[in-house]
């Protein structure tokens, strides 16, 4: 059961803002010089983002930052002196962590980097670990921690993980999402990737040329079914199925036919004993690049071939771009709202789609229905793919 | 957390011991001058030395590739042939691979920085940049061996390695793969190594030639090992150990956790990993004391794996079976500085 959802994204910090911001069809992206001068393309930069304690802001990056955000606005209506969630566990994704906190200069004399100012410091916030450990003792839970560094699969991964934890009796609460901060690293390696589109992406588009970066972050609150109900909780939307597989294909780029994840979204829905006709909404990774989208496109049709009708898809990152870690967690959050408000949302920018008859491309406007069940897909560098399929609590 | 029963049927290692299949054959490792940066005076460390990954396995292509990614392909390997898994007998999709690492790809990442350092953020290298992400080695021993499986890279304050086993055989449990690969390990290089210095955490037996290790204080260390862990009677095949159940907490009471965990069953025989920092007041060997009584058999941290930091487990767990050969209950105990614990419940055969 998901019982709590805090995001913090370039709309601002709650689910709310999010939720107007992408119905109303606006879109965060700007150009990215204004925040990184020297850097092309367009990003979505979070605002407002509360400021640690006194004293204590050189021992959180950015990321860190974001998470605990996040976190505190998932448990906002929730009892922490409950003995359910002081036993919690915290399960964080992140591939940026505290990276954001570290100059070039480090490679030229760590020693001196070190001593200039508070740079041991900024440097023990490196690992990802440590943004679980950020959010665990911020919020004063003391259940296992985990990090998880999966690429842009990582938060989506943490959710299914944390799943199995519950499961398995480990905790019993977890709070599971991802976190990761826009910063010149992240920037500067995917422009040298040449995986950048300068302008605003336009995922699923023939016309697509890349994509761009966003910061975020998402967590959700998961408990058993039995948990839930024994202390009322307000249960948001329960994750019927998860699946996590990988391509065994290329270090970087998708698996051509999209085999892996169409496998990934098969077993999910398997899990979820549902059928693809009643999936009635894809959230997609969608990252607008030329590779990526053609291959989700193939791993759609292969996933839910036979279906009586095409597979309504769209990609979200059009709003505020791809946030790597934290996409899976952002989508996720994404998903259970697009559910529980019954909205379709559309991918933006979207004119001129991939050829794909299994599957509808979501564009124009926002469209209103019913909507039981909805998957969320993630994938990233590695091969690694997932998938989570929610639905409403009736 | 509970687990069916998960079986260790083949181990891989590179670590200062060198690269082996199986138990590492007990030797005495020295404490290794750094030659690899520049070092104000000598400093030392349990270092890995080089070799050539296609002279262990044969045909392994790992140029442009981080250490730790480089050392999967072999451990991975070395793990696979000591269980005698032929993988074309095996569906790979249901093959899992889970990574416990510290920092990850440490030293593509400083690459990435060196490059940007020198020519610019506008004008990286590419390649330093996927393959330093942490989840790269794990990747590469996914498409080395076609484990098209869940494929996961861990990291936890203190714990990575315990969290990577526990993942894993909770994949195994809740049928989501049928075998999993677990590595656990880190690089060493000059950016941790002088952290770790500048955090003056160092023994002086890293400056000090006539200093032993077990002076005191804390050397770091490299290496990476790799389990094949598969569910209890499946084939009919030698084992190492039997992993039951496992925990791993930030906090609380850890007597009390772990005593519940190891339900009526004492463990004979407690392999302490971890830091060897307190945990409230217990150390790990404190602590296996008190949930095993005073005459329990405890296994003290061994140096080398203790220099691994949160990554040191699994090195932790094949030293003490490659060292203390015996049969029964085991726990393997870590804590850490700020009142967290794991323990992994093993019975040895």
């Amino acid at each position: 059961m998901v019982t709590g959802i805090g995001v913090v994204s370039p709309y601002g910090i709650g689910l709310d803002c999010l939720q107007e911001g992408m119905l109303s069809g606006k879109c965060c992206l700007a150009p990215t010089k204004d925040v990184y001068p020297g850097f092309e393309g367009s990003t979505a930069q979070v605002y407002g983002l509360p400021l640690p304690a006194k004293g204590a802001d050189f021992r959180y990056s950015r990321s860190d930052r974001l998470a605990m955000a996040a976190a505190r606005d998932a448990v906002a209506t929730l009892d922490c002196e409950n003995s359910a969630f002081r036993e919690g566990g915290v399960f964080m994704a992140s591939t940026v962590a505290g990276l954001s906190e570290i100059d070039p200069e480090i490679a030229e004399d760590p020693a001196a980097w070190y001593r200039r100012g508070s740079g041991l410091a900024r440097a023990a916030s490196y690992p990802p670990a440590h943004v679980a450990d950020a959010v665990g003792d911020h919020l004063g839970v003391r259940g296992p921690r985990c990090a998880i560094s999966a690429a842009c699969a990582s938060s989506a991964m943490a959710i299914a993980l944390s799943a199995n934890m519950l499961l398995d009796g480990a905790a019993p609460m977890m709070l599971a999402g991802g976190s990761d901060a826009l910063c010149p690293f992240t920037l500067s390696g995917f422009s040298s990737l040449q995986a950048l589109d300068k302008d605003a992406c336009r995922p699923f588009d023939q016309n697509r040329k890349g994509l761009n970066l966003g910061e975020g972050a998402a967590v959700l609150v998961l408990e058993t079914l039995d948990a839930a109900v024994a202390r009322d909780a307000n249960v948001l939307a329960v994750l019927r199925g998860w699946a996590m597989t990988n391509d065994a294909f290329h270090s970087t780029a998708p698996q051509t036919q999209g085999a892996g994840l169409a496998d990934c979204m098969r077993l999910g829905m398997e899990m979820a004993e549902v059928r693809g006709d009643e999936i009635g909404y894809v959230n997609a990774h969608g990252t607008g690049t030329p590779l990526n989208d053609v291959a989700e496109s193939h791993a759609y049709e292969t996933a839910f071939r036979g279906c009586g009708r095409p597979v309504p898809v769209s990609s979200t990152k059009s709003y505020f771009g791809h946030c790597l870690g934290a996409a899976g967690a952002l989508e996720a959050a994404i998903t259970i709202m697009a559910v529980r408000c019954g909205a379709l949302l559309p991918t933006l920018r979207l004119k001129d789609p991939i050829e794909s008859p299994g599957v509808e491309w979501l564009q124009g406007e926002v469209r209103r229905e019913v909507l039981p069940l909805a998957m969320s897909v993630s994938a990233g560098f590695g091969g690694s793919n997932t998938a989570l399929i929610f639905g409403s609590r009736s | 957390m509970n687990v069916n029963l998960a079986t260790i049927t083949g181990i891989g290692s590179v670590s200062p011991y060198g690269p082996f299949a199986g138990l590492i054959l007990p030797s005495a490792v020295e404490l290794e001058p750094i030659t690899a940066w520049k070092t104000a005076g000598l400093r030392r460390a349990f270092l890995v030395k080089p070799f050539r990954p296609a002279d262990v396995v044969p045909g392994l292509k790992t140029r442009r590739l981080d250490r730790l990614s480089a050392w999967a392909l072999v451990t991975s390997s070395l793990a696979l042939q000591d269980a005698g898994i032929d993988l074309s007998q095996v569906d790979r999709s249901r093959v899992a691979v889970v990574l416990g690492t510290g920092f990850g790809c440490a030293e593509l990442t400083e690459a990435f920085f060196q490059s940007a350092a020198v020519n610019g953020w506008s004008g990286t290298d590419p390649s330093p940049f996927p393959e330093g992400l942490a989840n790269a080695p794990a990747s590469h021993v996914s498409l080395l061996h076609g484990l098209r499986g869940p494929n996961i890279t861990v990291g936890t304050t203190g714990f990575a390695g315990e969290s990577a086993l526990i993942q894993a055989a909770s994949l195994l449990r809740h049928g989501q793969a049928d075998l999993a690969i677990v590595l656990a390990g880190d690089t060493l290089t000059r950016a941790v190594y002088e952290w770790y210095e500048a955090a003056n955490l160092l023994s002086p037996a890293c400056y000090n030639p006539d200093l032993q290790p077990e002076g005191g204080g804390f050397v770091p260390s490299e290496g990476l090992v790799a389990l094949v862990l598969e569910p209890a009677g499946r084939r009919d095949v030698r084992s190492y150990a039997r992993f039951s159940s496992g925990c791993c907490a930030a906090g609380g009471n850890a007597v009390e956790t772990i005593r519940a965990l190891l339900g009526d069953s004492v463990p004979n025989l407690t392999i302490c990993a971890g830091n060897g920092a307190p945990c409230g007041t217990s150390s790990p060997t404190d602590l296996a004391r008190e949930i095993s009584g005073h005459d329990a058999d405890v296994v003290p941290a061994q140096a080398v794996a203790e220099g691994l930091a949160d990554a040191g487990a699994l090195l932790h767990l094949i030293l003490a079976l490659s060292r203390e050969p015996r049969s029964g209950q085991a726990l393997l105990l870590a804590t850490s500085g700020d009142g967290g614990f794991a323990a992994l419940r093993l019975e040895l055969l």
